[in-house]
């Protein structure tokens, strides 16, 4: 058998018995035990993995980690992951009372993807298609309503025809946002966007986008 | 529309679960069956742009 992992967790009551409990140090990572011959790209593993994110939400917030990884012992799960155990600890203690929402707005235009025959080398071509995510915009105006009503966060160009706020969010306020999420809707409906969440820390928790 | 809201929920928890949080060293997967999960991600992304164009609309 071997457990996907689904997120990192500061005490043992905060997973069992929606997931299995794994002992990395003084942490425990979340799992789904699934037979080790399991492809991980099974719609319904997938799926049920979603669902118990969710419910593990529910819990406690935990740091969410990438779908992928897998772990056949908790000698294994601590040793991959013992790099980032210190600070997932400090992350988890700080935001105990906190989970991210998103707000992900379709822009205006989409900026044209460089095509990879137009560049000699590859490292080239990346640098355009990162300029190019990174020339999404959307209105000013919509900008500031936006951090307005669910807070200053970050801003994330992922692709290159949409940009992403996330947030960090008091448990108690995640109602709030909803409404206020509808007023955005009322007040620029020509703006089509998603605000979604909660989530467990993910953005606040990846140090590439600190 | 419900069916349009379930899809729009489907795709930003897939895009969510696929690529948001902490990738742990060495362990970024590539591919999840025979599928490059890069190609399948950027497949979500854009879904999920259309898919809340669509949902917008309405």
């Amino acid at each position: 058998m071997k457990s996907v992992v689904i997120g990192a967790h500061l005490r043992r009551d905060d997973i069992e018995p929606l997931a299995e409990a794994i002992a990395a140090g003084e942490l425990f990572l979340s799992g789904l035990p699934v037979a080790d011959d399991q492809p991980l790209g099974d719609r319904e593993l997938l799926l049920r993995v979603a669902k118990i994110r969710a419910a593990l939400l529910e819990r406690a917030t935990f740091i969410a980690i990438r779908y992928g990884l897998a772990v056949s012992s908790p000698a294994e799960a601590s040793a991959k992951c013992a790099e980032h155990l210190e600070r997932w600890r400090a992350l988890l203690e700080q935001h105990r009372d906190e989970v991210e929402m998103t707000l992900k707005v379709v822009a205006p235009e989409r900026v044209a993807r460089p095509d990879r025959h137009d560049f000699k080398s590859g490292g080239d071509y990346l640098k355009a298609l990162h300029a190019a995510t990174n020339a999404v915009e959307v209105d000013p105006e919509f900008h500031t309503a936006a951090e307005e009503a669910i807070g200053k966060g970050r801003w994330l160009h992922r692709d290159q025809a949409s940009l992403e706020l996330a947030a960090l969010v008091a448990r108690d306020a995640v109602e709030r946002v909803r409404a206020a999420g509808e007023e955005l809707k009322r007040r620029f409906p020509h703006v089509p966007f998603l605000l979604s969440g909660p989530w467990p820390l993910e953005v606040f928790a990846d140090a590439d986008r600190e | 529309m419900n069916e349009a809201l379930d899809e729009l929920t489907l795709l930003e928890t897939l895009d969510h679960l696929l690529d948001r949080g902490v990738v742990v060293a060495g362990e970024a997967i590539v591919s999840i069956g025979d599928v490059d999960l890069l190609y399948l991600g950027l497949n979500i992304v854009l879904a999920n742009v259309d898919a809340i164009k669509r949902t917008s609309k309405r």
